[in-house]
């Protein structure tokens, strides 16, 4: 059995030390896989994200309660800067870019630290090779950028700080169906080429589950349900509650759908 | 961030039996003091009481209603001109020039509140320390026009026979002007006026949202605070006999700021602290230096700007909640509360 | 406008030029007011003058050793004060850099008192009036400082567009959290910006002291330069450059067609119709009103 890259045991984060945001949410990512967090809006997926990130300073939120292992090494609390050198990079869900700079110069931004010369000239050409797109779009400013190509921009700086496990906040959103289908594709195979793993976070859960390995159900801050995507796409809650959220239904709580036993709110 | 609690301990300050008979005390020490300080003593309570006026008006804009004005010095000189100008240039008397400082004050509140209307935080202070250098200029301008460049002389107040200058009588005058700003202080805080000015310093996109006409509460902080000040102002030229522009600098404004900072924030018996606290700090200074090597004991003032500095620092470093948040915080191992007020965000 | 005004317009542009530089490097990168900058720039002038003293026939060596005490200070100023306040409110940190102001003011009596001092005496210089153009003749020192200021620009121009260090520290101006994440350290960033900006105010205090002296009302001319970053839109090196020759021009016309005594406040007057007309200034953009 080998070791999860990623094991997140009982995590609980509050906000401003008062609101609790996760109450023990616990998983695992195993290397090489790609893991979907799913969830609605306020199901505390970003949270958990930026938990292992370290962005969580953003809105004043702390780690309470619980440990975030990373290779072994606990990785809860520490800040974004530690947490990219050892290899965990996010591209979060707002302000991915660096809008007043080029195209090229937010890719140099990225490439500063960790890798020697000849592994940045790889990494480059390889972002070119996921996102041919990018090479001509060199010299624009990415605040003027459409989505898709922002969030190549942010995928491709992302790749470039050399990742072990990449974190991705909400991949589809704001993106049309078509882009967001050519965007999980390259995801798949940036997965394959550099070997690395994902954890991806999607209110669309039609999208994750095409490009999982494995999946994970939060709601309220609790992970309500988890299994291998296979599984997942079939279960009829998962289908009910969220495959239909691209065309606008009406969400309702898996809660509604499984009555289960009441638990006390945070 | 919220005073909500320091707004129920004030209701319970005078509501519960034990209140009541503290106030009592405090204020049979108040009237007793006169009586048995010394000159000094009594010439210091008397700096900090008519400080504490220009504190508790600096503290209704900024602490409450979350306001930025780096402008105090400017309306305490604004105040302060118009008993020198009037005085000098027709003679009035106090019932003259008080209320007339109180209008001009109340005038200029509206002048540095119309920038808050579309700025905020930052550029607020920003824009009335603009405001500041331009009441300093004007101030300096009336003075090299009329060839008194040390400054305007001014004789007591008197009614009838009777001249107000006796350190004792300045008491008692200073007392009830601060009891009366302490009492306006208080009330606004409770009225609805009170609780908009709290909502427009939380957010006041939520405010206007609540139907709390932003534009106008605005204004009335400013010019409410402006006119205390504008007062404070006028006492001062009248205790001290003399005005001149040298006195309004930016340092002094500085120093009201620390005083609502070193006190706590958003605190009424904070503005009273900080106002204590700034006033006796440079004899506590001078009391030290006269320790110290001769080369440092003559240039005092400077001292005293340098250990001025370093308090504001360690106090916005280290204690944000000021002298009120350190007795909070030690008082409750006592009664179990817990209240935190800071710099609003 | 006489050919000598002009050429007192462009000196004293220079001047709140250079001393703008500060302002604007620590408020982008790190978003905060430094509002100890015109004490900072007093102390690179004291600077000068405890170097002057110490290497009096050696004035190039003098001004390199006080530039660089200058470059420390402002690092120093960041790792042992500043850096607590990173990530709190901006307002408690713009009124710590006042404190801060106000402790380097008390400091720089009791170290050198309220004498004047004169540097340019201290190397037996005699600052000679320097003849630009027919009828036209401003102080060498002053020369000096219209080249250097516009040295500085283009160096900090050509640093910020061209090299790494200068495109990291635009990014953590743009978006720190997202620049922490993508493995700039932010202290780092943040303590450079500090040392630059009183590097640049060094120099100007230098100059300025070459050319009038040192005293400690010297640090009004920093408050006096704030407008012309503030013009230009506090975050822009090239609106602050905009924005100094508006305030200078303003002030020199206020002095020469109306009152002498206006030098003083007509920065601010300008501050106040551009608060009140565009508040985020020439360069800057609408959502600077909303961070603080």
């Amino acid at each position: 059995m080998t070791e999860p890259l990623l094991a997140v045991d009982d995590l609980q984060v509050a906000y401003h030390r008062v609101a609790v945001a996760l109450h023990g949410v616990s998983l695992r990512v195993m290397p090489q896989t790609i893991v979907a967090l799913l969830g609605n809006n306020g199901a505390g997926k970003t949270t958990t994200l930026r938990a292992i990130s370290g962005f969580i300073g953003l809105d004043d939120a702390r780690v309470t309660a619980g440990s975030i292992r990373f290779a072994g090494q606990r990785i809860e609390n520490r800040p974004p800067h530690a947490n990219t050198a050892r290899g965990v990079v996010l591209v979060p869900e707002r302000d991915k870019v660096f809008p007043n700079l080029t195209v090229a110069e937010n890719l140099t931004v990225a490439a500063s630290s960790r890798a020697r010369a000849a592994e940045r000239r790889n990494l480059e050409a390889l972002v070119f090779q996921f996102f041919p797109a990018l090479a001509d779009l060199r010299p624009r400013l990415a605040g003027l950028l459409s989505g898709g190509e922002r969030q190549m921009l942010a995928l491709g700086s992302a790749v470039l700080c050399n990742p072990e496990l990449l974190l991705v906040d909400e991949l589809s959103l704001g993106l049309a169906p078509v882009v967001v289908e050519d965007l999980t594709r390259r995801l798949s195979s940036i997965r394959r080429e550099l070997s690395i793993t994902i954890l991806l976070v999607e209110q669309n859960a039609g999208v994750a589950l095409t490009v999982a390995d494995y999946g994970y159900l939060l709601e309220n801050g609790r992970v309500v349900l988890e299994g291998d995507a296979s599984q997942l796409r079939g279960r009829r809650e998962i289908q009910e509650a969220y495959l239909g959220q691209v065309s606008g239904e009406e969400r309702r709580s898996y809660r509604a759908l499984r009555p289960a036993p009441e638990r006390p709110h945070g | 961030m919220s005073d909500g609690s320091s707004h129920a301990r004030e209701m319970a300050l005078l509501g519960t039996p034990r209140a009541r008979v503290r106030f009592a005390i405090a204020l049979a020490a108040l009237v007793a003091l006169p009586f048995v300080a010394t000159p000094f003593q009594l010439d210091l309570a008397n700096q900090v009481l008519l400080a504490s006026i220009g504190a508790l008006a600096l503290m209704l804009l900024t602490g409450f209603a979350g306001l930025i004005s780096l402008g105090t010095a400017g309306l305490l000189g604004a105040g302060a001109y118009t008993v020198g100008v009037l005085v000098r240039e027709i003679g009035a008397p106090f019932w003259v020039t008080l209320p007339a400082a109180a209008a001009l004050g109340a005038a200029l509140g509206l002048v540095f509140g119309l920038p808050s209307l579309r700025l905020r935080g930052l550029y607020l202070a920003i824009s009335t320390l603009g405001l500041h250098f331009v009441v300093v200029y004007l101030g300096g301008e009336y003075e090299a026009r009329s060839t008194l460049s040390t400054g305007v002389m001014i004789d007591s107040p008197s009614i009838g026979g009777w001249t107000l200058s006796s350190s004792r009588a300045w008491y008692f005058v200073l007392l009830a002007f601060s009891a009366l700003a302490l009492l306006v202080s208080v009330n606004l805080q409770r009225t609805r006026t009170g609780r908009a000015w709290r909502a427009l310093r939380e957010r006041d996109i939520v405010a206007s949202a609540l139907g709390i006409d932003v534009q106008r509460f605005k204004l009335m902080a400013f010019m409410v605070s402006a006119t205390m000040t504008a007062v404070a102002g006028a006492l001062f030229a009248y205790f001290r006999n003399f005005v001149s522009i040298d006195a309004f600098s930016l340092y002094l404004t500085v120093q009201y700021v620390a005083m609502i900072i070193i006190g706590g924030m958003g605190s009424i018996a904070g503005a009273l602290l900080g106002a204590g606290f700034v006033i006796l700090f440079p004899y506590a200074i001078e009391a030290i230096a006269g320790y110290l090597p001769a080369r440092f004991g003559n240039t005092v003032f400077a001292l005293d700007y340098a250990a001025f500095g370093v308090v504001m620092i360690l106090f916005l470093l280290l204690e944000p909640g000021g002298l009120i948040g350190i007795l909070q915080r030690t008082g409750r191992g006592k009664n179990g509360s817990k209240t935190s007020s800071g710099i609003a965000s | 406008m006489s050919l000598q005004l002009v050429a007192n317009v462009v000196v004293l542009t220079a001047i709140y030029a250079l001393v703008s530089t500060g302002y604007v490097l620590v408020y982008r990168v790190s978003r905060v007011l430094n509002l100890a900058h015109g004490e900072l720039m007093m102390v690179g002038a004291y600077l000068l003058v405890a170097t002057a003293g110490m290497f009096s026939g050696d004035p190039l060596l003098a001004l390199l050793l006080a530039a660089i005490c200058g470059l420390v200070m402002g690092i120093v100023v960041y790792v042992v004060l500043m850096r607590w306040m990173t990530g709190e409110a901006v307002l408690a940190a713009v009124l710590i850099t006042i404190a801060l102001g106000i402790l380097l003011r008390g400091l720089s009596i009791l170290i050198w008192t309220t004498q004047q001092f004169y540097p340019a005496a201290i190397f037996g210089w005699h600052n000679p009036p320097v003849k630009v153009a027919p009828g036209v003749q401003i102080s060498a020192a002053s020369l000096a400082m219209v080249v250097l200021t516009i040295v500085v620009y283009g160096g900090l121009f050509i640093f910020l567009q061209f090299t790494r260090w200068g495109v990291r520290m635009r990014a953590a101006g743009q978006n720190p959290l997202l620049a922490e994440q993508r493995g700039i350290r932010l202290h780092g960033v943040y303590a450079f910006a500090w040392g630059l900006s009183t590097f640049t105010a060094a120099l100007a205090g230098m100059l300025l002291a070459l050319d009038s002296g040192v005293e400690s009302t010297m640090a009004t001319i920093g408050l006096k330069a704030f407008p012309a970053a503030l013009v230009g839109g506090l975050d822009s090196l090239l609106g602050a450059a905009i924005g100094s020759a508006i305030v200078a021009a303003a002030e020199i016309a206020a002095i020469q067609y109306v009152n002498p005594l206006l030098s003083d406040v007509v920065p601010f007057v300008v501050l106040l119709i551009v608060l009140a007309i565009r508040p985020w200034g020439l360069f800057g953009s609408r959502e600077q009103l909303d961070r603080v």
